[in-house]
């Protein structure tokens, strides 16, 4: 028989505020151990929490940006477990109103991945185990998460990937987190469960705790789908656990004992007010997000004729796209600029964090200048070329390296001139073509444009050339 | 009466320094504490060296103000920075907080002398100081009775003379049942008027501080201190309903006093009768008696044990031996660790209302129990709200009793709570409400009143609470106890 | 009805140790508590609804950084602690 993968996805984002949730504290990454602490985020007793406006306005652009249905009335929760990472034994999050409802990522195949709703909530601190001993840091205790929760609608490995990656780009896009899943600014549980193709029905799921890297995650969802089937190949039954993946050994293995009952006990939590947000406030905050990727991509294949491909590279990173945005700036042709950026400028940012940061010498505008230079035909594209060459090695405009006589046309009786010499000095090729060899005649073209410094219109000296040979 | 306004007198007439009074107090402390019990911690060095501090700028011939160098009393489950702050519980022996809880940071400012911690319920959770880990807080009427709780010990040492007030708290009734029980004035603030923060939580939607003084004057202007909006405390709104010193002599005449029968059920006849005739007091001033049926009540007790039991369930988890307090020495990894310190930490009614709390929050539970707490709560709200469209303030009983004599309280816990009947529905509702001796039983024991505001009216109840004072000032005994000025 | 599993199972939700002779008579005090609770199932249910005292919302705090407490005095109350963390020694 042959089973079918079904995955739901719960991402934890931590928020880019510059405090944490409840209390000033920074949010920092690093620091020496339990320095970025005060009584509110260690819990002592007595201290209460206080909501950062902050992290409430991101969670309402995560929800926008992922079409969800901003709640009017949302309110916090407490959720009751007791581990030394969570310094009140509760963690403040919400269940009963959360912040988003609905919403979707849509992936390359036209699938819509429903999102069941997005809270915000807080982290916890960190735990060392070290021989036996558990070591306390609560630097991380209180940072603003979102948990964007969504359906189980994933169907696929290629599906959970472009899934994560396309809530990476967009979060990113509007920076509302760095997304950063080795430094644990963004982590997944995955749910996962199969059922034969064909049927309609939910098997039972398990859940896989906290991976903290693409890699991983791809990794353990193989490894638990062909657990999950084996299992049901075998005549044995799934069980509902939550399950922690090792990528030393690639498997996955139960991570509760019986010390952890599981029951959170939500309720309303007492010491926060309700959250309001008016519909004039999500018209507000929707009309200062930045152009979404999947739109933008979609109005650079419409509108500015960039092939399907090149229209993901160049909005992969917010800061590409917004470079190709400013460098296309009342050109002729948007290709061009592409085809630039994609072409010299990526062999220069060659991986991905390079990409992403995308700290050329070329200014967009100076790249604009330099694609009007080709558009009014002043230049020619060898040129432009060598040109931007120059320009990424030194971040000086064009017109550093491009003389007033590079520029205009080439006079007609100049043009006849130089095919003459090409004709003349190359008289070998001269017969090649005249044997039939086409080819022949790009050598005799390469050396007219030679000559030229670029200047020459190819296709008028091509035509040229073949009745000056006859 | 070593009362505020009398100790204020005193000290700018320079009838004694600051230092002198403070020393008399700690004397007072020394002499009496062993049989109240009302101190855990008496902090003897902070107390002489405020006193210094203000005698220094009375010699200047600066001005003081009202509160500045009167000898006071925390309950010991508000956070005092360096100062041991246990709960009177085993399991933050030794903790000191390493911030002040905001009511303490208003008053330190204004120099007040605080002489130390005083007795409580642990965790506030009893109604006769005697679940303290330290053991209970007499009577100073007679040290065989229970001051009263939670806040018995601030109740005790301010009924004895041995703090000129103190700041409690009251969750479902711990300022203003022990201030009826030791015959002295308790006042539990609207919900929001005071910051919370600093207090250490028992159920944060019931919560909150208040005074505990010998007359309505002072609870008026140690209210009028600590009621502050606080942008740490996002539950804060601070004095919404303006400072009430000015308004306490306001005239009565006209103003509609509300009787709810239910208040008076179950209620022993001395105490009713002490109410009535409260109420007589007050016709006799020009206002109005007004009966009326606040059935809704009936079911005040048990939303009350539920919602606190639950917030308490919750606000209590923490304590697990990691970061502050007791800890259990031996153990077997750290969930062991965990459950041991707890289990040793705690004492038998913190660890019986935890469970409570756990139960009505599980799964399966949560509905039928914390759910449906909740939505009565909404009908308590607006049982009250409808009751203030025929009366301007509640008269009632505060206790449906007087003090009881120490180790009867304990045994029956479902008993012991209807002792909370009639001060738990101010909590439920977030309104004030203050309790005022108004006489004494057959045995001299104290009997208190309680008059409930609206929203915020806390003006309102202390002007009818001054006024009945006024009137009927015999109500006030003085104890053996204390400091004589 | 209280049953002693329940006891069992809110205790270790609770965190706390019930002593295996203990256990009869606190689910008797248990079920005694909740026959007094359970009399609110016997109020209407009305259409009230409580969201907080004072009905307050959007109270929040700008996002402003306040320095942090130094790590000493953020362990001070600490029973245990090791390099300026807290600790959990789990060795004998």
């Amino acid at each position: 028989m042959k089973y079918e993968l079904v995955a739901g996805f719960e991402t934890h984002i931590e928020l880019a505020t510059k405090t944490k949730i409840f209390c000033g504290c920074t949010t920092q990454f690093g620091g020496e151990p339990n320095s970025h602490c005060c009584p509110v985020c260690i819990g002592l007793p007595g201290t209460l929490p206080k909501l950062n406006r902050q992290a409430v306005r991101y969670a309402i652009m995560a929800g926008l940006a992922t079409h969800g249905e901003i709640a009017e009335i949302s309110k916090m929760d407490r959720k009751n477990y007791c581990y030394p990472d969570l310094s009140k034994a509760y963690q403040i999050s919400q269940l009963y109103a959360p912040l988003s409802i609905g919403g979707y990522v849509e992936l390359s195949n036209g699938r819509k991945i429903r999102l069941h709703h997005i809270h915000i909530e807080e982290d916890a601190g960190k735990l060392i185990h070290q021989h036996g001993d558990t070591y306390v840091d609560y630097n991380r205790g209180g940072v603003p998460l979102i948990e964007i929760v969504s359906e189980p609608d994933i169907r696929s490995i290629d599906e959970a990937r472009e899934y994560v990656e396309k809530l990476q780009q967009v979060m990113r896009y509007i920076g509302i987190s760095d997304c950063k899943m080795q430094e644990g600014s963004m982590r997944c549980d995955v749910n996962i469960s199969v059922r034969p193709v064909g049927s309609e029905t939910l098997g039972t799921r398990t859940e896989i705790k906290n991976m903290n890297s693409i890699t991983n995650i791809t990794k353990a969802m193989e490894y638990e789908f062909e657990r999950q089937v084996d299992l049901i190949e075998s005549g044995g039954k799934v069980i509902q656990e939550t399950l922690r993946y090792d990528d030393a050994t690639n498997t996955t293995s139960s991570m509760r004992s019986k010390e952890d009952a599981h029951d959170y006990r939500y309720f309303r939590d007492p010491d926060l007010v309700t959250i309001n947000v008016t519909r004039e406030e999500v018209e507000e905050i929707k009309a200062m997000l930045p152009e979404l990727p999947a739109d933008k991509c979609r109005r650079y294949i419409d509108e500015l004729a960039i092939p399907e491909k090149d229209a993901q590279l160049l909005t992969k990173y917010r800061r590409i796209s917004e470079y190709f945005d400013e460098a296309c700036d009342g050109v002729k042709s948007p290709k061009t600029v592409s085809n630039f950026i994609i072409g010299q400028m990526f062999s220069r940012t060659e991986t991905e964090s390079d990409k992403e940061i995308f700290d050329v010498k070329v200014t967009p505008k100076q790249l604009n200048e330099l694609v009007k230079l080709l558009d009014s035909g002043k230049i020619r594209n060898n040129l432009a070329k060598s040109t931007l060459e120059k320009m990424l090695d030194t971040g000086k405009g064009a017109l550093e390296f491009i003389s007033e006589s590079d520029m205009g046309g080439l006079d007609e009786n100049t043009m006849i001139e130089l095919c003459r010499q090409a004709i003349e000095s190359n008289p070998k090729a001269v017969e090649d073509y005249k044997g039939g060899k086409e080819k022949a005649l790009k050598a005799l073209l390469g050396n007219v444009m030679k000559n030229s410094r670029g200047k020459a219109d190819a296709t008028a000296a091509e035509a040229k050339l073949k009745e000056l040979i006859g | 009466m070593g009362t505020i306004a009398k100790i204020h007198e005193m000290l700018t007439t320079k009838q004694c320094s600051c230092t002198e009074l403070t020393k008399s107090y700690l004397d007072e402390i020394q002499k009496s504490n062993g049989e109240l019990n009302a101190y855990v911690n008496v902090t003897e060095e902070e107390a002489l060296k405020t006193a210094e501090t203000v005698d220094k700028k009375i010699a200047s011939g600066e001005e003081i103000g009202l509160l500045e160098g009167v000898p006071m009393t925390l309950k010991d489950n508000l956070s005092t920075k360096g100062i041991e702050t246990t709960c009177c519980s085993k399991i933050l022996t030794g903790y000191k907080p390493i911030y002040n809880a905001t009511v303490w940071d208003i008053l330190a400012s204004q120099n007040a002398v605080m002489l130390g911690k005083t007795n409580m319920d642990e965790f506030a959770m009893g109604s006769s100081c005697e679940t303290s880990y330290f053991g209970g807080a007499a009577n100073p009427f007679n040290t065989n009775h229970v001051s009263g709780g939670s806040s018995g010990g601030v109740a005790s040492a301010v009924g004895a003379n041995i703090a000129a007030y103190g700041l409690g708290s009251d969750t479902g009734g711990s300022i203003r049942q022990p201030a009826s029980f030791c015959g002295i004035v308790g006042l539990k603030p609207t919900y929001g008027s005071v910051s919370r923060y600093g207090l250490i939580a028992y159920a944060s939607s019931l919560d909150q501080i208040g005074p505990i003084t010998k007359t309505v004057e002072d609870a008026s202007i140690v209210f009028d201190a600590i009621s502050e909006y606080d942008e740490k405390d996002s539950t804060s709104k601070g004095c919404m309903g303006g400072k009430t010193f000015s308004k306490l002599d306001n005239d009565i005449k006209g103003m509609k006093i509300g009787i709810a029968r239910e208040y008076l059920d179950g209620v022993r006849d001395d105490v009713k009768e002490a109410v009535l005739n409260a109420a007589e007091v007050y016709r006799s001033l020009g206002a109005e008696i007004v009966y009326f049926d606040l059935p809704a009540l009936k079911f005040a007790l048990p939303v009350y044990y539920i919602i606190a039991c639950a917030e308490a369930s919750s606000n209590l988890g923490r304590y697990d031996g990691i970061r502050y307090g007791y800890k259990t020495e031996h153990y077997n990894g750290t969930h062991d660790m965990i459950c041991r310190t707890r289990s040793e930490g705690f004492g038998e009614e913190v660890k019986r209302r935890i469970l409570l709390g756990t139960y009505v929050l599980s799964a399966g539970y949560y509905d039928a129990y914390y759910k449906k707490a909740q939505n009565l709560r909404g009908t308590i709200v607006k049982a009250f709200n409808d009751a203030f469209k025929h009366c301007d303030v509640i008269l009632a009983p505060t206790v449906p009793m007087t003090a009881f004599e120490m180790g009867h309280a304990v045994s029956d816990p479902v008993e012991t709570y209807l002792t909370d009947i009639c001060t738990v529905p101010v909590n439920i509702a977030g309104l004030p409400g203050v309790s005022v001796p108004c006489g004494f039983n057959a045995k001299g024991m104290p009997i208190g009143m309680q008059l409930i505001g609206k929203s915020f009216g806390e003006a309102e109840i202390l002007n009818a609470a001054y006024k009945y004072q006024q009137a009927a000032g015999e109500n006030f005994k003085d104890t053996k106890w204390g400091v004589k000025l | 009805m209280v049953t002693r599993e329940d006891v069992e199972n809110i205790a270790l939700l609770s965190k706390l140790f019930v002593p295996e002779e203990e256990l009869d008579s606190l689910t008797q005090s248990m079920q005694e508590i909740i026959d007094f609770a359970d009399t609110i199932n016997n109020a209407p249910t009305s259409g009230e609804t409580f969201d907080n005292i004072n009905n307050l919302s959007n109270v929040f705090r700008e996002d402003e950084v306040v320095e942090s407490y130094s790590s000493e005095e953020i362990l001070k109350n600490a029973p245990e602690q090791a390099e300026d963390h807290f600790l959990v020694r789990n060795r004998e």
